[in-house]
């Protein structure tokens, strides 16, 4: 690595023409990106006569939005930690501060204390940050960074349902960033959209490559995104499979009322766009197909927030179904049980700043190793395949074992469930729990069928659960980028699970399935 | 504005929801979340469908009056509230 870019970012007003625009339903702003490194140079000011420097942290509790962005540049100019906390995911309040060790919280809703009825000690309006932002720059103390600094603490999903904290090295930020530039070379002219929340690093590195090599970056929110496309025209997408889907079904809509599928394509997401970046969960192959056949290339890849990103199709290296080749900096090793190893030059750390005890040492390993726990294998030619992961395998009694997100995705495919999530409570029979589509329980059962029909013989689903909503960020049961999260609907839906005569069943098995298989082995 | 917004809200809403049901079998004083899965990505999509083929401009609406429309009522309520200013 020879060039630290977010030291650049840091130090150099940006001399390009690049813009910022920060968009949604009811209007958008665009300023010149040197005009904004000026305006979080006078927002760090501000910060510093509060108090806030090199050892703070603050928090953030906040929809994406441009206070977001100028406080995040603010706090690297002053060598402060910011901590990015997903909205819906997380409450403002003494709490969260002691929790985090938080100097500041910054939200965009009104936190009040239960017993005072005032706000937190600590808790501050974003909406702050603007007016500070229309001071005079002033000047700053240079900072510069060592590559095992950390600038920010992101959260991931604990063990105990308290959300993990891992502290980013700068060295993983400079290696991620120059790795994906030299495989994607965004350049001037480029306008990348981000909609999915700045609380995500990986989301804010595209307005620190913005900085450094002077393209155009478009922020919004997910529930603009779809509105704002067309009008802004980027040239690159940062989505994840939930999004590009419900794309693709509005496309095959519009494309059926006499437009082609690129026509269709083009009226959604503007008529430039140049690639579409996907990742955070498996990729639907079909959904990917769709795309690219439309004419919007679609690269998916491969990270975890211990790893950053590990793999990336990208126009010089793609092969369907993987999900890329390393970026440079990144090894990958499948360990003798099948599972994912990343080893990286520059580890987003060694170990979790917040979690249960025994959590780092599950999956951080010496040698900046990280036990992703997903199953995966490694082509001739050093593509990763994604099998699944690996607490996503079922080993039935029978000592079989079943990997559950193909038939999840073979369940949703019918389209009469809109989410799925495949259990085994008793070690025998698989039980699904749905989010029904808008046909209700009798096209679950026909769907059930078909699954099953389609499936090897262990993979059948004997009994589905429909759940009472859908799984949401705001009930607990799914992340902010579509993904459901297991366990939680494991607790929410036990009893459900385990009660044999609970839900839809399906039909008589046209083949043994586990526990037939069990009992003829037997 | 067509005259018959509330026709045309419905045929917009069916093709958004999978397996796009009879127009004339939504309930306009359903949650369109609960009752028919809509996701705040396809709300906004039908929305942006349902402007263009009213003719009305989507730049009219904020993400607040699209937190607020709950029911496909609250959706032609608000599109006839905008196509009057």
């Amino acid at each position: 690595m020879t060039e630290s870019v977010l030291n650049r970012v840091v130090a150099d007003r940006p001399a390009h023409a690049g813009t910022l625009t920060v968009a949604g339903l009811g209007g958008s702003r665009t300023m010149p990106l040197a005009e904004f490194h000026g305006r979080a140079r006078a927002v760090a000011n501000a910060l510093r006569r509060k108090g806030v420097g090199a050892g703070s942290r603050i928090g953030v509790l906040a929809g994406n939005s441009l206070e977001w962005t100028l406080l995040d540049l603010a706090a690297l100019m002053l060598k402060a930690q910011t901590a990015g906390f997903e909205p819906g995911k997380f409450t403002a309040g003494a709490e969260l501060i002691d929790r985090y060790d938080l100097d500041l919280l910054y939200c965009d809703t009104a936190a009040t204390d239960a017993m005072t009825g005032e706000a937190p000690s600590g808790v501050r309006p974003i909406t702050e940050i603007s007016s500070y932002a229309s001071e005079p720059p002033g000047t700053l103390d240079p900072v510069a960074y060592a590559p095992t600094d950390c600038t920010t603490v992101k959260f991931t999903s604990g063990s105990t349902g308290v959300p993990k904290g891992l502290e980013a090295t700068v060295g993983s930020i400079d290696s991620s960033l120059l790795a994906v530039q030299r495989i994607f070379d965004h350049r001037p002219g480029d306008n990348l959209l981000v909609f999915l929340p700045l609380s995500l690093l990986q989301q804010r590195y595209w307005l620190y490559s913005a900085l450094r090599w002077g393209h155009d970056l478009t922020i919004t929110t997910y529930q603009s995104v779809f509105a704002v496309l067309p009008a802004v025209r980027p040239t690159v997408v940062m989505g994840v499979p939930g999004f590009f889907d419900a794309a693709k079904r509005h496309i095959e809509g519009s494309a059926g009322e006499g437009l082609g599928p690129a026509e269709a394509a083009a009226e959604l997401f503007g008529d430039r766009i140049r690639y579409l970046w996907t990742g955070s969960a498996p990729a639907d192959p079909a959904v990917l197909r769709f795309f690219t056949g439309a004419g919007l290339p679609i690269f998916e890849g491969y990270g975890l927030n211990e790893t950053c990103i590990t793999t990336k199709n990208h126009p010089g290296a793609h092969r369907e179904g993987s999900v890329g080749k390393p970026l440079p900096g990144k090894e990958i090793v499948i360990d003798d049980e099948g599972v994912v190893c990343v080893r990286s030059e520059h580890p987003v750390n060694t170990a979790y700043t917040y979690a249960a005890p025994g959590d780092s040492a599950r999956i951080f390993q010496p040698g900046g190793v990280v036990r992703t726990g997903d199953l995966g294998r490694l082509d001739e030619d050093g593509f990763l395949y994604i099998l699944g992961r690996a607490d996503d395998v079922i080993v039935l009694d029978n000592g079989k074992k079943v990997i559950v997100r193909p038939i999840e995705a073979r369940f949703r495919a019918t389209g009469a469930v809109t989410d799925c999530v495949v259990f085994c409570p008793n070690q025998t029979d698989l039980v699904a729990v749905v989010v029904p589509g808008p046909a209700g329980a009798a096209a679950i059962a026909e769907a059930v069928e078909t699954v099953n029909a389609t499936g090897e013989p262990d993979e059948r689903v004997a009994r589905v659960v429909v759940a009472d909503e859908p799984f949401t960020v705001g009930n607990g049961l799914s992340t902010a980028q579509f993904k459901p999260l297991r366990n939680r609907i494991r607790d929410r839906y036990r009893d459900r699970l385990a009660d044999p005569k609970e839900g839809i069943h399906a039909g008589r098995p046209r083949h043994p399935g586990p526990r037939a298989a069990r009992e003829g082995a037997a | 504005m067509p005259a018959d917004l509330d026709t045309l809200a419905r045929e917009q809403l069916a093709k958004v929801l999978r397996d796009g049901p009879a127009p004339a079998a939504i309930d306009p004083a359903r949650d369109l979340v609960e009752a028919y899965g809509l996701t705040s990505l396809n709300k906004v999509l039908f929305l942006t469908s349902l402007c263009k083929a009213a003719d009305i401009g989507l730049d009219r609406f904020t993400e607040d009056d699209l937190v607020r429309m709950h029911t496909l009522g609250d959706v032609v309520d608000a599109l006839r509230t905008n196509a009057r200013k």
